[in-house]
């Protein structure tokens, strides 16, 4: 039976740098056009979570109505850890859900999809969320880094050829070449070794073949189908699509706006053909292996809309904090640990709670006290009959500083918000860096960010955001039963 | 508790500052034989019965688990009762209170109070700054101590029109004050076009908004009606105080624009004293931001919510004003070393309703003066403490 995708959600960094500027910080003035770069509390799990809820809302659920989850990157914030289990906490998913890590190439976004759909049309989950997010990590000073973005997807799969678009069909090749790679140590993707080599013996043969029997499997002409096209060079994709004898290539418009995703690049492809009815074939490439699939489109998927509406993103973005955020500018000054240790017994009890954002609602008075670990009793009326509950992730700034003053690893400017939240609960938190100039009485929603790297461990937890409209729009529709 | 049960017959300090070259019990010793050298008819030492010690944070200097039995060897009373109080920024102010109700139990007759804290022996950013990463990993990250008062300037200028220049005429009143106080950290002065140009350190809050890290003791000596009139004829009395507690973290505040605490341990310091805020003289009260002054006098009952800032501004509370506010300069410029600030206010007081604080000294017509510290990560509790020379 087939499998049918009912919701996308897209997501994606709101700092785009000029690539201008990057050449600019290597002596050059070549470059056009952005790409889009993660805060330095973005990573490729925030940028998942973001995209999961995202596609949660169109489809009009929540974490636990999802049976599984598959996740694909090249760049999990720990090489050996608990990344589904962070992603699959902060989505407010069940303990007992089914799904996996897919990382160590680019095309292992594409691959979750593939374990997913056959996970649904197995019939061991009924419906799957399916993410794939990566985050540029190319070295300094390479073409590549003109090159990268950051950005992620998530698909909602459920059993059934009645959704809006149905899995069809798909194809792979699995060819020993090294194309672009990170070994041990390495702090960034190293570039093909031979633009030329790698574009004549790897990248086109293996997607001519692959596009080409995807577009033979199906009844429209390849000039017919629109098409997802990997581009990782911002030559290869228009190369390839005149090759295949592609008509519309509607992955470009992404692939501008964000400049190449890595490992989300494939499936933030196929979003971009959800929007509209028709024959969709959508390739990835890279790391050994060349992947596509075919999907057919009835109605406009959810979500898929909101692709274009990732737009040009805050483009005042300085070279130096794009480096500073990636991690690749670091001072030189001890800094200073938190208090309790990443793997501690404080996160171990806490972290559900943290990842989850759960607060503890009082039976008797209604107050919420936060977070329920040090609460054993009400904050409002000293009662103990406390349920635990998920927090809204809406509010109004009460008030808040703008710390300016702080020891490494901590940056200034950082704003401290309290924030009423649309359940009467009161929380201080962190705001990201869009929250500055920011007042009392303005919108904010809370969205999962990382706090802090220690000991390797990168830290979890919520911040204040200026509202996102794509989400609090789906929220509102749901609310008032709007949304279909 | 009724009057008069417990006497302040010494009381003394160091100078405060960045006291490099000397150590925690140099320090010690030294408050300690300044107010010993304060008790007008002489004390021998060996009339000492126990000490209450307030230090509020070892590890500011490298002490993670110092305690009381740290004090009496330093200053020649090795083999006396010793007790540590901490109770955050209200330590000494706490210790204090403990103190007296030592005596007036009838327990002790003779007691010693004294704070000590070394602020400066570790940098700044290994210091209080390095607070920005203890607490709750996300839910107190990032938090200094400017962060824990500055939430309540935004709300406080949102809701009432306070003004820059009204938190800087709090900053430069004290400053004014501590020129005049030689045992002030700053005694430069401060005009409002320096305040009004210093560099922010947590938004809304700016250099001239905050308090220095400060190094310092001082001590006071507790004795029992019976015993005092052997060592003065001009005895402080303890004429009431109170402690109260609000929930610990900023997000649990039900008000920016009160700190509960203080209004509860206020309350009842008063009703213990038996007069009210009208009756108050002049008060030491805990600026460890200019902010914290502003609510500090609304929430202590001197001028209504929302007037505080403006009663700065129109001088209401300056050494010659209808109520002065913090005569020895306050934490902005003598300085807060925590576990002894509480502890010099209470020596400020003493100075004060016996008409020695020199150039500082107020008119004193009703002979109160009152003591106050907040704090605790989200000034979870307060203390005031009312003295009195009304025999």
């Amino acid at each position: 039976m087939n499998v049918s995708i009912v919701a996308v959600g897209p997501a994606a960094p709101a700092r785009r740098v000029a690539v201008a500027d990057i050449a600019a910080g290597w002596g050059e003035s070549a470059g056009r056009g952005h790409v889009a770069v993660c805060d330095g509390d973005e990573d490729a799990l925030t940028l998942a979570w973001t995209a999961a809820r995202r596609a949660l809302a169109a489809a009009d659920l929540d974490g636990d109505d999802v049976d599984g989850l598959w996740w694909g990157t090249a760049h999990p914030p720990f090489l050996q850890g608990p990344n589904l289990a962070y992603l699959a906490a902060a989505l407010g998913m069940r303990e007992g859900i089914e799904g996996a890590l897919l990382a160590g190439a680019r095309t292992s976004g594409m691959e979750a999809l593939f374990v997913a759909w056959d996970a649904v049309a197995a019939g061991s989950v009924d419906r799957a969320l399916v993410v794939a997010s990566d985050v540029a990590n190319a070295g300094l000073g390479t073409a590549d880094e003109r090159q990268v973005g950051a950005g992620a997807v998530a698909l909602v799969l459920r059993l059934g050829d009645d959704g809006p678009a149905v899995l069809t069909r798909r194809s792979s090749l699995t060819r020993p070449h090294l194309d672009r790679y990170r070994g041990p140590g390495d702090a960034a993707v190293r570039e093909a070794y031979d633009g030329r080599l790698h574009r004549e013996e790897v990248f086109l043969p293996a997607l001519k073949a692959l596009g080409g029997a995807l577009a033979a499997g199906g009844e429209v002409p390849a000039d017919g189908l629109r098409w997802s096209l990997p581009d990782p060079d911002g030559r290869l994709g228009r190369l390839l699509g005149k090759a295949l004898g592609a008509g519309e290539v509607a992955s470009a418009g992404v692939r501008t706006a964000l400049g190449d995703a890595g490992a989300a690049a494939g499936l933030l492809g196929l979003a971009a053909c959800l929007d509209a009815p028709g024959e969709v074939v959508a390739l990835d490439q890279g790391s050994g292996r060349a992947v596509g699939v075919a999907v057919s489109v009835r109605s406009a998927v959810p979500g898929a809309a909101d692709v274009a509406a990732l737009g040009d993103g805050l483009r005042d973005t300085t070279y130096a904090e794009v480096l500073r955020a990636r991690g690749r500018l670091v001072a030189d000054t001890d800094p200073i640990d938190m208090a309790v240790p990443p793997g501690g017994a404080g996160f171990v009890r806490g972290n559900v709670e943290l990842l989850g954002l759960h607060g503890a609602a009082c039976a008797d008075c209604g107050t919420i006290s936060t977070p329920p670990s040090v609460h054993p009793t009400c904050i409002g009326c000293g009662g103990d009959n406390l349920a635990e509950v998920g927090l809204e992730r809406t509010g109004t700034i009460h008030t808040f500083v703008v710390n300016a003053t702080m020891p490494a690893p901590f940056e200034a400017p950082l704003p401290l918000l309290v924030v009423d939240l649309d359940d009467g609960a009161r929380l201080m938190v962190q705001g990201t860096a869009a929250t500055v100039g920011l007042g009392i009485g303005d919108r904010v929603e809370l969205v999962l960010r990382r706090y802090a790297v220690e000991r390797g461990a990168s830290i979890y937890g919520h911040k204040a955001a200026p509202p996102s409209t794509v989400v609090l729009d789906r929220v509102a529709d749901a609310k008032t039963g709007a949304h279909p | 508790m009724s009057w008069n049960r417990v006497a302040v017959v010494g009381a003394g300090l160091l100078p405060f500052g960045e006291l490099f070259d000397r150590s925690y019990e140099q320090l010690a010793s030294g408050a300690f034989q300044a107010a010993l050298g304060a008790v007008d008819h002489g004390m021998a030492k060996e009339d000492i019965d126990a000490i209450i010690v307030s230090t509020q944070r070892g590890t500011l200097w490298g002490q993670e688990g110092i305690g009381g039995n740290t004090i009496p060897s330093a200053i020649g009373l090795n083999g006396v009762a010793c007790t540590r109080i901490e109770n955050a920024c209200p330590s000494g102010a706490d210790a204090f209170r403990i103190g007296a109700m030592a005596v007036a139990s009838g327990v002790h007759d003779v007691v010693l109070v004294i704070g000590v804290e070394k602020m400066r022996d570790k940098s700044s950013r290994e210091g209080l700054l390095a607070r920005a990463a203890s607490g709750h990993p996300i839910y107190n990250r990032g938090e200094t101590a400017p962060v824990l008062f500055a939430p309540f300037a935004t709300r406080h200028m949102h809701e009432f029109g306070t003004t820059r220049e009204m938190l800087g005429a709090v900053a430069v009143k004290n400053h004014h004050n501590g020129s005049l106080d030689p045992y002030a950290h700053f005694q430069d002065g401060l005009s409002m076009e320096r305040y009004l140009g210093g560099v922010t350190v947590c938004d809304p809050l700016t250099l001239f908004d905050c308090c220095p890290q400060t190094d310092g003791a001082a001590a006071v000596l507790l004795a029992s009606p019976e015993r005092a009139a052997d060592y003065t004829d001009k005895p402080v009395w303890v004429a009431g105080f109170g402690v109260a507690t609000d929930h610990p973290s900023l997000h649990e505040k039900q008000s920016f624009v009160e700190l509960a605490a203080t209004v509860g341990a206020a309350k009842r310091a008063y009703t213990m004293a038996g007069i009210g805020p009208g009756d108050i003289d002049m008060a030491e009260v805990h600026d460890c931001f200019t902010i914290t002054e502003i609510l500090d006098i609304e929430d202590l009952g001197f001028f209504d919510k929302g007037k505080g800032g403006l009663a700065a501004l129109n001088g209401e509370t300056t050494l010659d004003g209808r109520l002065p506010i913090n005569t020895s300069g306050g934490l902005l410029a003598k300085g807060h070393p925590i576990g002894a600030t509480g502890i010099a206010q209470l020596t400020e007081c003493w100075w004060q309703l016996r008409g020695e604080a020199q150039a500082r000294q107020v008119e004193m017509r009703n002979g109160f003066a009152l003591q106050h510290n907040v704090g605790g990560r989200g000034s979870g509790v307060s203390v005031v403490n009312i003295l009195t020379n009304r025999p």
